[in-house]
């Protein structure tokens, strides 16, 4: 029987220009009682000019794919953007992307067709997830005139919350973060800051989660999912 | 392409054997991998992997153990577990665990066949054996002297370069003395068929014939030296000059297998300039002042940084330095004896510690003792007190410090007769107490330096039987022995120092080569071997079978090549012009030593183990 999920999918699907948005709802989003251990994922974060997904430009999108329990390092992707203003100082701190490396990107249409594909039929791994699901969704709106959806997500921040919560340990703000987070796992701790080794950090964050939570007696995808 | 696995690029391109690949191979290699993650206390490797993996430890530690479930290897960061690539069928009775939370990057086996078959440096990595990279390091190590060539690299062959002159035993002795002269030689080897009978040299027709008034129409056969120490081809110059100091002798007879090839003699040798230890100890001979003998052992230190440098190994140094603390020793003995007179009874001067060991580096504590012939007066010990202090006294001028144990000639309980030594070692060995296990690296590590009447023999024969026989002094000494393990995990910093002036270093001596010695002594000691060299005692301890060759082998590699590190260590800070100490900080090594370090010490810990297991120390632990 067809899941609610699955006919708003179908619902979009008929709404959607042809091209890479509506390529990308052709694909059935995963089912939550899947073993996660069998799910595909995408790792995915975003540089961008601010946080406001209105107003800000995404900078650059690094993603790799998770297979199951192994990151595929070969799936590896880093694309810088083009963007039409000069990148605010406070942001280019951060994320030290320069003007002159965001004018020798990509177009953001371009960027976008190529990571529609690979994230169709898998489900999103991102840390502060509301930041990736926004921006996509914002820049699909003004690419092809609607919005992304992005009904499958795997929100790392949100699991280390869960996990404070649940074992009671008393944690600041600060705790939540990628970096934090990493090291309480034993993680490699990765000295660039840029779009691919935060979306590498967060999928290995997503390993160790799920290392932390898997039992032995099988753990289903929508135990995961935000 | 892309710049963003630069990261674990460059974490590749820092370790071992991927450092051997060209930068554009390492560009692409991260593509190739996959990342995994096990929490601590995981199956190791994963039973869930769906082909065969060469594992890279990125984060974290493994643990692997031998069916018994004892400890056969731990990995760390930047080790790789190659087990499954392998070409032989792998061992499955190994059985892993993850010790930390632990990242890995893995690389399909069949992408590791193809990285090997077009990069033969890197293949080379996995194609060694333990022990042979261990052997390979130690090689690298000394095989890049400052100075080209010297008689650290020469071989006896390459000095011995025309055919060796020979007569019978039953030869006269003026034929003898004519085929002499007639060939411009001072020695001359004597052959009975192909077999070596003996060799006379100049020196020898002046003081066993001309001297003594005897016939020069006696066979030479009365006149010759029988007990021959000889060389074969393929020994180094070093070790040939090595054994003349030793013996302070300047001709050695060269032998190809079992057929004479040849003489060496002292000139040969200096004629590198790298000999200066055979200046340094003819000088010794020479002179008749303490003063002279102080400026000569200043120059110890020096000898040491120049034989570093010019590729000897740690064995070697040792050798030399010990040496001329010999000659030093003798020569004092000499001088007191000319002082104080004839001694009033025969007497043996004993060394313990490195220098019966022959392990010395520049300026070790000095460990002596003195053994008195059984029919001394008490009266007769006033003469010996003096000798011992002028020579104890005169040692520390050189820069020997007294022995902080005070284990001296001149300290009245180390020197007495042979009955009181029978007793002194009958009673360590019956009741290995505490005290005699500290003092065991001294007393049982001991060679006479001086000894005309041959006492000491005899002393070494009842201790050798003693200690071969008395299985609970074996397992106390092997329970002492293993007390100090080397520091397996130094490179996850938890066995590094903390603190004070050593902070963040180890102690090369007291974890890494004091567990070798300690092996040594005790393979030496259960089975009667007289050896006190280290290397010398598990050599012999292979061929009388107490020790497999595979294993002597090993720790000699082991002990040569963490000699050789804290050699070079100390041979840096005197250049620096600063003291030598033991203590090394990982940083100093580059990560192929650290590497090599770590197998070493991998290596010590199982021999302790299966010697542990062997002597039941466990008992007595």
């Amino acid at each position: 029987m067809p899941s609610l999920l699955d006919w708003r999918r179908r619902w979009h699907l008929r709404h959607a220009p042809p091209g890479p948005l509506r390529d990308y709802l052709e694909q059935p989003f995963a089912h939550p009682r899947t073993d996660y251990r069998h799910q595909e994922y995408l790792a995915i974060d975003l540089e961008t000019t601010g946080l406001d997904s209105r107003r800000d430009l995404i900078l650059s999108v690094g993603y790799v794919i998770v297979r199951g329990i192994s990151i595929d390092l070969s799936t590896a992707c880093h694309r810088v953007v083009r963007i039409d203003r000069s990148i605010p100082e406070a942001s280019a701190v951060i994320h030290q992307i320069t003007d002159d490396q965001s004018a020798q990107g990509g177009e953001l249409i371009d960027v976008l067709t190529e990571l529609l594909p690979v994230l169709a039929g898998r489900v999103m791994i991102a840390h502060h997830a509301s930041i990736e699901q926004g921006f996509l969704s914002h820049a699909c709106k003004r690419l092809w005139g609607r919005e992304l959806f992005t009904p499958r997500v795997i929100d790392t921040q949100v699991l280390a919350h869960r996990t404070f919560e649940r074992r009671q340990i008393p944690f600041k703000a600060s705790d939540l973060r990628l970096h934090s987070l990493g090291s309480r796992y034993n993680l490699p701790r990765y000295g660039a800051h840029n779009a691919l080794s935060d979306a590498l950090a967060a999928a290995e964050l997503f390993l160790a989660q799920a290392a932390y939570r898997d039992n032995g007696k099988g753990l289903r995808l929508g135990d995961f999912l935000c | 392409m892309d710049i963003e696995l630069i990261e674990i690029q460059e974490f590749l391109a820092s370790r071992p054997p991927f450092d051997q690949l060209p930068e554009e191979t390492l560009a692409r290699l991260p593509k190739h991998l996959s990342v995994r993650y096990f929490r601590r206390g995981t199956v190791f490797p994963p039973e869930d992997a769906d082909q065969s993996y060469l594992y890279i430890l990125r984060r974290g530690a493994v643990e692997l153990r031998d069916p018994q479930g004892e400890l056969v290897s731990k990995l760390a960061e930047g080790d790789l577990y190659d087990m499954q690539c392998g070409d032989a069928p792998q061992d499955a009775s190994y059985r892993g665990m993850t010790a930390e939370d632990t990242l890995v990057y893995i690389l399909p086996c069949a992408d590791l066949s193809i990285l090997r078959a077009e990069h033969a440096a890197f293949a080379e990595h996995f194609e060694q054996s333990v022990s042979n990279r261990l052997r390979k390091a130690l090689d690298v190590m000394v095989d890049t002297p400052n100075a080209g060539t010297g008689l650290m690299t020469v071989r006896v062959r390459d000095m011995v370069n025309r055919a060796p002159i020979t007569a019978t035993p039953e030869t006269s002795i003026r034929e003898a003395a004519k085929i002499m002269s007639a060939h411009h030689v001072s020695s001359l080897m004597l052959m009975e068929g192909e077999h070596l009978a003996g060799m006379i040299t100049d020196r020898d027709l002046r003081n066993r014939c001309v001297a003594v008034g005897l016939s020069i129409e006696r066979p030479v056969r009365e006149i010759m030296t029988e007990k021959l120490v000889t060389v074969d081809l393929e020994t180094l110059g070093f070790q040939a000059l090595i054994a003349m100091t030793r013996l302070n002798v300047h001709h050695l007879p060269v032998l190809d297998g079992k057929r004479v090839a040849g003489l060496i003699s002292s000139t040969d040798l200096t004629r590198y300039q790298s000999a200066n230890a055979i200046y340094l100890v003819g000088d010794i001979h020479r002179t008749n002042s303490i003063e002279t003998l102080i400026q000569i052992s200043a120059k110890i230190t020096e000898l040491q940084v120049h034989l570093i440098a010019s590729g000897a190994t740690a064995n070697s140094v040792g050798q030399a330095i010990s040496a001329i603390t010999d000659a030093i020793t003798l020569r004092l003995i000499e001088m007191a004896e000319a002082d104080l007179g004839s001694p009033p009874v025969p007497y043996a001067w004993m060394a313990g510690g490195s220098q019966a060991r022959r392990e010395q580096s520049s300026h070790s504590d000095q460990d002596n003792a003195l053994l008195i012939a059984d029919h001394a007066q008490p009266e007769d010990d006033a003469y010996f007190a003096a000798l011992a202090k002028f020579v104890n006294d005169g040692l520390a001028a050189c820069g020997f410090i007294y022995c902080p144990g005070e284990v001296m000639a001149s300290n009245p309980k180390w020197r007495q007769p042979l009955r009181i030594w029978h007793k002194y070692f009958a009673n360590w060995i019956v009741k290995p107490e505490p005290m005699a296990l500290m003092l065991s690296s001294v007393f049982f590590d001991l060679r006479a330096v001086h000894d005309p009447e041959n006492l000491f023999e005899e002393l070494q024969e009842r201790i050798l039987e003693r200690s071969r026989t008395n299985r609970i002094f074996i397992a106390y000494m092997t329970a002492n022995a293993l007390k100090t393990r080397p520091p397996l995990g130094f490179f996850r910093n938890i066995v590094l120092i903390h603190g004070g002036d050593h902070d963040q270093t180890f102690d090369i001596k007291h974890r890494g080569l004091v567990p070798i010695i300690d092996l040594a002594r005790i393979y030496a000691l259960s089975a009667g071997i007289p050896e006190t060299n280290t290397i010398e005692r598990l050599q012999v301890a292979a061929e009388r079978g107490v020790l497999s060759r595979e294993g002597s082998a090993n720790l000699i590699d082991a002990i040569e090549f963490i000699g050789t590190l804290r050699m070079r260590h100390q041979a840096r800070q005197l250049r620096n012009g600063r003291g030598a100490d033991n203590f090394l900080s990982p940083e100093d090594l580059s990560p192929l030593e650290r590497g090599h370090l770590k197998e070493a010490f991998l290596l010590i810990n199982t021999m302790q183990e299966s010697l542990g297991q062997r002597h039941q120390a466990g008992r007595f632990a």
